[in-house]
């Protein structure tokens, strides 16, 4: 409850703060020029031209599509090899290279590549998704895995199991909570990878509206959206939370 | 030899040396001959690394324990923390990386081990349940890796359930993360025994437990050993524990391990809660804390 309450104060410090800055009928009163920071109140307002006329439902619908299909790809591809990386040492020195090297790619020339390999279009968007997450999501597997205490396996071995039923029967199902936990974080930054891209070019999608009301405004329009992306973040985390209870009940925790 | 209980007509105990042990070890696999031998270890050494880094885990050890026909032997391994107690219990496990040995041979039935198996189960203290399944998905899963059919896997495995004390109405779709500490093992017990193995290897099992739940747990593995007939090796530091429990302690000294000593300990008549205030139980205890004493005072000695 204190928690919560303090998550609270926090933000009426940062919104306080915000329309101390903003404060003054005119633009020559205000700490800040209203061409840089809008108040409060004028960034809310702005809520329903960003609706209809700049669209916002069918933007996050584009971003939202882009992220959960690359996203869903490079899950289906990184969490099977990065479970196999976690569970067999040669599978393990074989991905090594490439997980390393995914990781540590600078996303910003990713950009201009997936572009170069796949065009502009819906189809670059999700893969630049899919190439971005799936060095993340093999290495957070492979490390669930890995994780888990060497007991389990023993037990198992002095039970009979083969390696294969240690793989299936013991070392998955111990890893899924953690992989589980693993993408909810990393569905957070795929979404952020994503306005990235639609910053650079894009016919909808939140990113796209950013870059817009940079240029066309109003300005307001790039708080509120903010505002929005951080809404939306929150909320698909919370509904990953809800699923991961009900999909593994023998984790006490969370 | 098994039906040598006293500790007095042992021989080595007034030797009490390394050198004497593995002489005595020699002339009881003579006069062994006639019986199989379950487990028997010959010179055998475990080291990990090289050069000044390497560790010696245990060394020279040389044991042999009999198959006992519609009995099974209950040998208790005592020592100080740190003194490879479980590397002798993992070799016969076929654990790595404590298997294979560096040196000397570690012979099941007979026969070199290739590696760990259902015919050598074992019980650890922690990490003991799989998280994921619930008691009775526990208890069955060797036979699940055997390939046993649902129907007939759970049947077994709820018997298996009530002969460890378990609830089977109650407990039996619990997940671990609902159980005690002493629950867990009962389930960790049923778990390896409902498999039958003919060797029964636990790695202090009851050492995370309180005393009284201990005290059950210990009067309850002797009761299905009875049952099994299979031969435990116990490893735990708790001479109380080892006396109540085995037929035959061994005591292992500090790193490297090495048996020391084997003693014959008697055959456990009436409960642990009991046995505990027992004067003949606690003179084998305080023998065996004084033998200890001894030998790791002349072991100093011998290091200077």
């Amino acid at each position: 409850m204190l928690g919560y309450a303090l998550g609270v104060s926090c933000i009426v410090l940062i919104v306080g703060a915000w329309f101390l800055l903003t404060l003054g009928e005119e633009a020559e009163s205000r700490i800040i020029s209203p061409t840089i920071l809008q108040s409060p109140w004028e960034v809310v307002a702005s809520l329903p031209s960003l609706i209809i006329e700049r669209k916002l439902l069918e933007s996050i619908g584009a971003t939202l599509w882009r992220v959960i299909l690359g996203f869903s790809l490079a899950v289906l591809i990184g969490v099977p090899l990065g479970m196999a990386a976690g569970t067999w040492r040669s599978a393990r020195a074989f991905l090594a290279p490439v997980v390393l090297y995914g990781r540590n790619m600078p996303l910003a020339a990713l950009i201009p590549l997936t572009v170069l390999w796949f065009g502009i279009g819906e189809f670059q968007k999700v893969m630049f998704i899919f190439i971005a997450c799936v060095p993340f999501i093999t290495a957070d597997a492979a490390s669930a895995v890995m994780g888990i205490h060497d007991r389990y396996v023993e037990t198992a071995q002095t039970l009979g199991a083969s390696s294969r039923q240690i793989a299936f029967k013991v070392l998955a199902p111990l890893a899924l909570p953690d992989i589980f936990v693993g993408l909810r974080h990393l569905f957070g930054l795929a979404f952020g990878y994503i306005m990235l891209v639609e910053l650079f070019d894009a016919k909808a999608g939140l990113g796209y509206l950013i870059s817009v009301s940079q240029r066309l405004g109003p300005r307001a329009h790039i708080y509120l959206i903010l505002i929005i992306i951080g809404i939306l973040a929150y909320g698909i985390d919370r509904l990953l939370a809800f699923f991961q209870r009900g999909l593994f009940p023998y984790r006490s925790e969370e | 030899m098994t039906n040598d209980k006293s500790v007095d007509n042992n021989p080595q105990v007034a030797e009490g040396k390394v050198a004497a042990v593995a002489t005595g070890a020699v002339d009881k696999n003579s006069r062994a001959e006639g019986l199989s031998r379950i487990v028997e270890f010959k010179n055998v050494t475990k080291r990990f690394g090289d050069g000044p880094d390497a560790f010696t885990a245990v060394k020279d050890i040389n044991f042999a324990v009999e198959d006992l026909p519609g009995r099974g032997e209950f040998v208790a391994v005592l020592g100080p923390s740190g003194c490879g107690k479980s590397t002798v219990l993992r070799l016969i496990a076929g654990l790595a990386p404590h298997h294979p040995a560096t040196s000397g041979e570690v012979l099941v039935g007979g026969k070199p081990i290739p590696g760990p198996g259902a015919d050598r189960g074992m019980v650890f203290q922690d990490y003991t349940s799989f998280d994921h399944r619930s008691v009775l998905d526990n208890v069955a899963f060797g036979l699940e890796c055997r390939g046993v059919d649902k129907a007939a896997r759970y049947e077994l495995a709820r018997q298996w359930i009530g002969k460890v004390g378990l609830s089977v109405d109650k407990d039996a779709d619990k997940y671990p993360h609902q159980l005690s500490g002493g629950m867990r093992q009962r389930v960790a017990i049923a778990r390896t025994l409902i498999l039958r193995p003919r060797i029964i290897l636990m790695d202090e099992p009851f050492g995370a437990l309180d005393p009284s739940t201990r005290l059950r747990m210990q009067d309850l593995l002797i009761e299905l050993w009875r049952e099994l007939e299979a031969t435990v090796f116990f490893v735990t530091h708790s001479i109380e524990e080892a006396v109540y429990l085995g037929d035959r302690v061994y005591i292992l000294s500090a790193s490297p391990g090495t048996i020391l000593e084997e003693l014959g300990v008697p055959y456990p008549d009436f409960p642990a809660k009991e046995m505990q205030r027992d004067p003949h139980f606690l003179d084998y205890v305080f023998k065996i804390r004084d033998t200890i004493e001894s030998l790791e005072s002349s072991d100093r000695a011998g290091d200077d």
